[in-house]
């Protein structure tokens, strides 16, 4: 008797325990594969309504369906781009859980998607820009020191062709034609790469200005040049008839009237230059290009080449205002 | 043998070539200093490459030149003949004023600047120097309010005063005159003419080529004809036009002219 009460007990208990327990756990889970039914068919509002029956679990109460009811029910909010709705569901979660991961987590990725999208590229811009301004500190540097070198180096040259001493005038020549006759990326590579091996070496700087001092040497060498012979021969006719030596004549007659001419060529040269800066990022120098790059490959973000493409356009817009102010300057005379 | 007697300038046998045409073929020529010699002839005939060959910008061939007594231009070397020095044949051309037809301004710098240059540049005198004989000069040939504005503006007749100024800064011995008012529109020759002409009353010795034939009769002491790069006819004008008168080809020419 006593073996049968025991048994009977025990067996009620576990009936009771079924009941209570496994009786609710089969009714969410008709209720989760019911919402989820509905969601296939689309109908996300009655799947809502579905996962809303789920109630607030008492204190101490298993919470596991009520935590999965309300993720649901925010990932739902969040397709329907709510995500108002979807934070609130999360809130509801985390009230009770305040360290519930998942929540958590989808409460910032939804707060992060809620700002609009020039936040995003603003917030890029400035965390990319104090290194894109240094590599353009650099670019510019390298701009300036050329722009200075080549008119100088490109005049030697022109002055050279066009000398009657066959010698010098076959040597410019020659610069002209190997500066002009070989890519500027593998003159580079030679002076940076291949002179060490001749036992010069040299900074990446100085590397860089040599390379495009030499290669837009070549390009204004020949630019010149024709400036100098499209100038009327009467010119150095009267200057020579007056006394002049053909240096005073070339100096104070002949290349100061060739300036009007030489700025739209040389503009247009020096806008190349700026892009070919570009080219210096090959041989260990951290310009705009190369800053930009670096930044692209540690972020996979677009907006860093996007940036160096506007500040690239801001250093050719500046530069062509410049050149054309010199322009209209260079040929003053012929507006009066 | 005193200076004054000596002539100016002195050209013996001058021949100039262009690789088969003979341009200049053996002219003799003697200018006195102070003497207006007018050189007419039809186009092509060599006058204006023998005007160039006096100042050397145009190198001849054969031939000598001889300026207040001495042999410039050319020296010898190992039996050939090379030009001389640069600064020689500049010091020589410093001394010779000249004008071209297209004048050839100097566009970039002022009327001033123009005509302050030579001084400036090859006599090295000082920038105030150089301004004060500029402003003289152009007062001269009557363009001081054109002082600073620059050649573009002027009128052909104005930028050939100021090219005449501009020779006249280096305050040269002789001027050459390449045909100064080939280019200009008939109403302007005049002014041209005009300060030429007072060029000549002040005594400057000067050789002009010209088809103006208002030169070779009120301003000329000897007039010659040229054609084929040789001297056809030479004399006073008055000598010239009664020799035209016989003379078929040469009165052909002046008929054109007048």
């Amino acid at each position: 008797m006593r073996y049968n009460i025991g048994r009977v007990l025990l067996a009620l208990l576990f009936l009771w325990m079924m009941t209570g327990n496994c009786l609710g756990a089969v009714d969410y889970d008709h209720l989760f594969r019911q919402s989820s039914d509905l969601m296939a068919q689309g109908d996300l509002d009655g799947a809502l309504a579905l996962l809303k029956k789920v109630p607030t679990p008492a204190p101490g109460e298993d919470a596991g369906a009520f935590v999965s009811s309300r993720m649901q029910a925010a990932r739902i909010h969040a397709s329907q781009k709510a995500p108002d709705k979807a934070i609130a569901d999360c809130q509801e979660v985390l009230t009770l859980f305040p360290d519930n991961s998942e929540a958590r987590n989808f409460v910032a990725a939804l707060k992060e998607q809620a700002k609009p999208a020039w936040h995003t590229v603003l917030s890029d811009t400035i965390r990319f820009l104090p290194s894109l301004a240094k590599g353009a500190l650099t670019t510019l540097l390298l701009v300036l020191c050329t722009m200075l070198v080549s008119p100088l180096g490109g005049l030697l040259v022109a002055l050279g062709r066009i000398s009657t001493l066959r010698p010098i005038s076959g040597l410019c020549w020659l610069i002209i034609w190997f500066f002009r006759g070989t890519p500027l990326l593998l003159q580079l590579f030679f002076i940076y790469y291949g002179l060490p091996s001749l036992g010069i070496t040299m900074s990446p700087l100085a590397a860089a200005v040599l390379g495009l001092g030499l290669n837009y040497s070549a390009y204004l060498g020949e630019i010149i040049r024709g400036a100098i012979q499209s100038i009327d021969h009467g010119q150095m006719e009267a200057a020579k008839a007056i006394g002049m030596s053909y240096g005073q004549a070339m100096r104070r007659i002949i290349i100061p009237q060739t300036y009007k001419r030489l700025m739209p060529p040389i503009g247009n040269e020096f806008i190349a230059l700026i892009k070919d800066t570009a080219l210096v990022s090959t041989i260990a120098m951290v310009e705009l290009m190369r800053a930009a790059d670096q930044l692209f490959n540690t972020y996979f973000n677009i907006t860093a080449l996007a940036l160096a493409a506007v500040i690239y356009l801001l250093l050719t817009t500046i530069f062509t205002f410049i050149f054309e102010k010199i322009e209209y300057r260079a040929g003053i005379y012929e507006h009066r | 043998m005193s200076i004054a007697n000596q002539p100016l300038l002195e050209l013996k046998n001058i021949t100039k070539r262009f690789k088969d045409l003979t341009a200049v073929n053996g002219v003799n020529l003697t200018v006195a200093s102070g003497e207006k010699l007018v050189i007419i002839g039809p186009s092509g005939s060599g006058k204006s490459t023998l005007l160039r060959s006096i100042n050397m910008l145009e190198e001849i061939e054969e031939g000598t030149i001889n300026f207040e007594g001495r042999e410039v231009g050319y020296v010898l070397r190992n039996g050939k003949r090379h030009p001389d020095r640069p600064q020689a044949i500049s010091a020589l051309r410093a001394e010779i004023g000249m004008v071209f037809q297209h004048f050839h301004l100097f566009p970039h710098m002022t009327v001033l600047g123009n005509v302050m240059e030579g001084p400036l540049t090859v006599q090295r005198k000082t920038a105030d120097e150089a301004r004060s004989i500029a402003i003289d000069i152009l007062e001269k040939v009557g363009l001081s309010d054109k002082r600073d504005v620059f050649p573009a503006t002027l009128s052909g007749g104005q930028k050939q005063r100021v090219a005449i100024a501009r020779a006249l800064a280096m305050r040269p011995k002789l001027m050459l005159f390449d045909e100064p008012t080939s280019a200009l529109d008939p109403e302007l020759v005049g002014e041209v003419f005009d300060t030429i002409h007072t060029l000549a009353d002040e005594g400057m010795t000067m050789i002009i080529v010209t088809h103006h034939m208002g030169f070779a009769r009120e301003l000329a002491d000897r007039v010659i004809f040229m054609e084929s790069g040789s001297f056809l006819a030479q004399g006073t004008p008055e000598e010239l036009f009664s020799i035209a008168h016989d003379n078929e080809r040469i009165r052909g020419f002046l008929n054109r002219l007048l």
